[in-house]
């Protein structure tokens, strides 16, 4: 939700700011400008709040990573000891696998989930029959709705060797069962497959919804030059795709060091025989610290995430600014 | 603005005044005592018409009432920690333990309020006496000599973990006079199981259970799990307590036993023992056994005794329910800790004498104590012939009380129970004859300097343990092998290194025998 409601912001600021009149130049003084997006603002508060609130406000706990925390002395009071809380990841010696899994996994749900997504609104967008293309839309929304513990669960009697329905079947049908909760290189395809699923038709929605916002004329105009339906796909709908891609791209890249720990752990759980392809930093960080009654060392992985996120969103904005100054966030 | 910060002010004093002046006052308002307990939040209404009760008679003992917050199950780890971390100050009782409610943890960050002798004697005076008569206030005291929490020791129970079993199925199998006496006898129990009960597991288990391991291993070795120190769902260190003075050890890092127990385990998994996917598994195993589709149970003597013989005589006629505690092969078996249940006192608690003189009427006044932990005679529970029993009608899972108050039973108040195993005295008889006081109890290890080695081997442990005890490692030395690197590259030997010097200077001052 709040991804798609600073999404829908961004993009009315972005088709507003010619509208409004303000020129490149600052011709206005700041309060002017002010004056003039107000309602934009406005608009925006909710969602401004909402990054004070859950975000802002609680950065300078950070420093809680760095301290012998306890109760006594407070966030701010309790001794400082530097990198310790750190130190567990790289002894773990499971750093760099960590790091490996968490990357490949979220690259491969950025990059084919936003294939899928297009491909899922153009095809959406084809559809003439409105009862058809609400019923489907719906359908495709719904998994998204679905607590993570449920689709563990509905994997589980799918996937399971003794009584899943696929084992089941395979057996039905005269082959041997496979042991798919002990085949670590199978989880990479089940993992993603199940992401998709959960996450394709609402993530639509955004492009959908882009596809609409397309000027009419351009279509007409592509139907008078006789335009196929391919055509008017590759030529008008793509390239007016690109901003959303872009931005989506970009927010999604943030977050590119965490994991849906959700998904991964009621797909995959204790089950440490897979450990090598499904294991992430989320998974891997709440099996170390459960019991370990310890505030610090979770803030100190979780930091290292963010900052790796900052880092990589400085540098792939840096990027895109020098490609289409347009694309860019800021 | 102005205004409205000192109207804010002013406001905020005057709330703070009353709240100083009712506590000081003892005929004042009854001060709200809130106890932190673990548990599912019954929502069945028992629990509020026990109180109804209840709270009329502690008004007029003490002037307070009391309320219950729980902890529920999903997440309850997390849940606990956070709750005390977050310094609310409605709470005041919290119920904890050494060994599963880091209670030593919570104390030295500063969670539990200090308690002095004098405080103690003032509002606790019963409490006081019994536990200073037993000698037991040094279980509870940190480095600092401070009191920080209350230990349930006036409350016997076993909570020493085994398998529980089928006598008929394991007379079948051609076991001598139906009873397990030894771990490796399971081999053949569980191959009877799996070749003439089609439909049942030889041992339904799901998830994190390291039980193949820790049973062989308890049972094969003189060594004692050293309870002080868990990192993430393991107890990695053991002690060596045959020599002159303690040596700190780990079955996991130094034992030859382990490959043993670790090919037992793959043994059992290449039988088919568990499912497959036992790992991922996540039913209600102890039903299955109750349904006749499971031929094992692992859990502890309590849970034998006061609900699996009781369930499996009504719901398996003939099973003949027995069980095979860890260790019973070598006499390695240790009574609970003191602290396995105890309580303490909120250090934000703006009550704390109401608190202690709260909690000293629910643990010593057989009233208070009686409607706390049954409820109220007639609909929670009747007597019968002396015996604790339920009124007709009644259902364990739409009726129960759920007050989980295990922190400050008293076996004086504790009546026989009708769904208690028929040779419960038996079972204790016998533990009792073998078990050994854990020596330990007192020693506080400085996890401070070891923390961030700990955690970095939970996580070596958890990603090896879990195959090696459902037997998934294709070959177990191997594995052992290599986890074993792992443990020492995370810093395995320094962690040992360092609750070995704990314990050294433990041993200067204490007897390990």
């Amino acid at each position: 939700m709040r991804k798609g409601a600073v999404l829908a912001m961004q993009l009315d600021a972005r088709r507003a700011r010619p509208a409004t009149g303000i020129p490149a130049e600052k011709k206005h003084s700041r309060l002017r400008r002010i004056g003039h997006s107000k309602t934009l603002i406005i608009m925006c508060l909710p969602a401004i709040l909402f990054f004070l609130v859950f975000a802002y406000a609680p950065l300078p706990g950070s420093w809680i990573a760095f301290t012998n925390f306890n109760y006594h002395d407070g966030i701010f009071g309790s001794p400082f000891v530097g990198l310790r809380n750190f130190e567990f990841l790289v002894k773990s010696g499971q750093l760099w696998k960590l790091t490996r899994n968490t990357l490949l996994y979220n690259l491969a749900f950025i990059v084919l989930g936003n294939i899928v997504q297009i491909a899922l609104a153009v095809m959406l967008n084809e559809i003439r029959s409105k009862y058809f293309k609400k019923v489907s839309q719906a359908l495709l929304f719904l998994p998204y709705f679905i607590s993570v513990v449920l689709v563990g669960v509905i994997a589980f009697n799918l996937l399971n060797y003794d009584t899943g329905a696929i084992n089941t079947l395979i057996e039905k049908t005269g082959g041997d069962p496979i042991k798919i909760y002990s085949e670590a290189g199978l989880w990479p395809i089940i993992i993603i497959l199940f992401h998709l699923w959960q996450s394709t038709g609402y993530g639509s929605i955004v492009y959908f919804a882009a596809i609409l916002s397309i000027d009419t004329s351009l279509f007409e105009a592509a139907a008078i030059d006789g335009a196929s339906a391919w055509q008017r796909t590759r030529y008008v709908i793509l390239p007016s795709l690109k901003p959303t891609f872009f931005i989506l791209l970009l927010f999604s890249l943030g977050g590119i060091m965490k994991g849906n720990f959700g998904l991964f752990w009621n797909l995959v759980g204790n089950n440490a025989t897979v450990y090598d392809t499904t294991d992430i930093i989320e998974t891997s960080v709440y099996r170390m610290i459960i019991s370990q009654n310890n505030f610090t060392t979770s803030t100190a992985v979780g930091l290292y995430q963010s900052l790796f996120g900052f880092a990589l969103v400085m540098l792939c904005n840096w990027i895109v600014r020098r490609v289409n100054e347009d694309y860019a966030l800021f | 603005m102005r205004k409205t910060i000192a109207a804010f002010a002013a406001l905020t004093l005057a709330l703070g005044t009353t709240t100083a002046c009712s506590d000081s006052e003892d005929s004042g308002k009854p001060a709200k005592i809130t106890m932190l307990v673990l548990g599912d939040k019954p929502s069945n209404g028992r629990l509020e018409a026990m109180l109804k009760v209840l709270n009329p008679r502690l008004t007029e003992q003490a002037n307070a009432t009391l309320e219950l917050h729980y902890i529920e199950w999903a997440d309850w780890q997390t849940q606990y920690n956070v709750q005390l971390l977050s310094g609310d100050s409605s709470m005041d009782l919290i119920t904890t333990a050494t060994d599963w409610l880091f209670a030593w943890e919570n104390a030295q960050k500063g969670a539990f309020l200090p308690l002095s002798d004098d405080i103690l004697k003032k509002n606790a005076p019963k409490t006081w006496a019994q536990v200073d008569a037993k000698g037991d206030w040094d279980l509870t005291k940190l480095d600092d000599g401070q009191i920080y929490f209350i230990p349930e020791d006036n409350y016997t129970q076993w909570t020493n973990h085994g398998f529980m079993y089928r006598g008929d199925w394991a007379k079948a199998a051609g076991i001598p006079d139906a009873t397990i006496t030894k771990f490796e006898q399971f081999t053949q129990y569980f191959t009877w199981v799996k070749k003439n009960k089609p439909k049942a597991y030889p041992w339904d288990v799901a998830k994190q259970n390291e039980a193949a391991l820790t049973g062989y291993l308890q049972g094969h070795s003189d060594w004692v799990t050293l309870q002080e120190v868990s990192t993430s769902s393991y107890y990695p260190f053991q002690v060596d307590n045959s020599g002159a003075a303690p040596k700190v050890t780990s079955w996991y890092y130094n034992s030859d036993q382990l490959l043993a127990a670790a090919t037992e385990a793959k043994q059992w998994n290449d039988l088919g023992v568990w499912r497959e996917d036992a790992l991922n598994y996540d039913g209600n195993t102890r039903e299955e056994m109750y349904a006749g589709l499971s031929g094992a149970e692992q859990h502890h003597t309590q849970t034998f005794v006061t609900q699996v013989v009781d369930t499996m005589t009504k719901k398996q006629p003939g099973s003949d329910p027995k069980m095979f505690y860890w260790g019973r092969e070598n006499g390695n078996v240790y009574r609970d800790i003191k602290t396995h249940g105890a309580m303490a006192v909120s250090a934000n608690s703006k009550h704390p004498d109401k608190a202690l003189q709260v909690y000293d009427l629910i643990r010593n006044d057989k009233t208070d104590y009686d409607l706390l932990n049954f409820g109220i005679e007639g609909t929670d529970y009747v007597l019968t012939g002396g015996k604790l029993d339920r009124p007709k009608g009644w259902d364990i899972s739409t009726d129960a009380l759920d007050s989980n108050f295990w922190a400050g039973r008293m076996d004086e108040f504790e009546p026989d129970k009708v769904t208690d195993a028929p040779n419960k005295a038996d079972i204790y008889k016998g533990l009792d004859s073998v078990a050994k006081v854990y020596p330990f109890s007192t020693l506080r290890v400085k996890k401070d300097q070891i923390d961030p080695t700990l955690t970095a081997v939970g996580g070596v442990l958890s990603q090896y343990i879990p195959q090696l005890q459902y037997g998934k490692a294709k070959d177990p030395a191997a594995t052992i092998a290599e986890m074993r690197k792992k443990l020492k590259d995370a810093g395995f030997e320094d962690a040992l290194k360092s609750i070995q010097a704990d314990m050294d200077e433990w041993s200067k001052t204490h007897k390990a025998k």
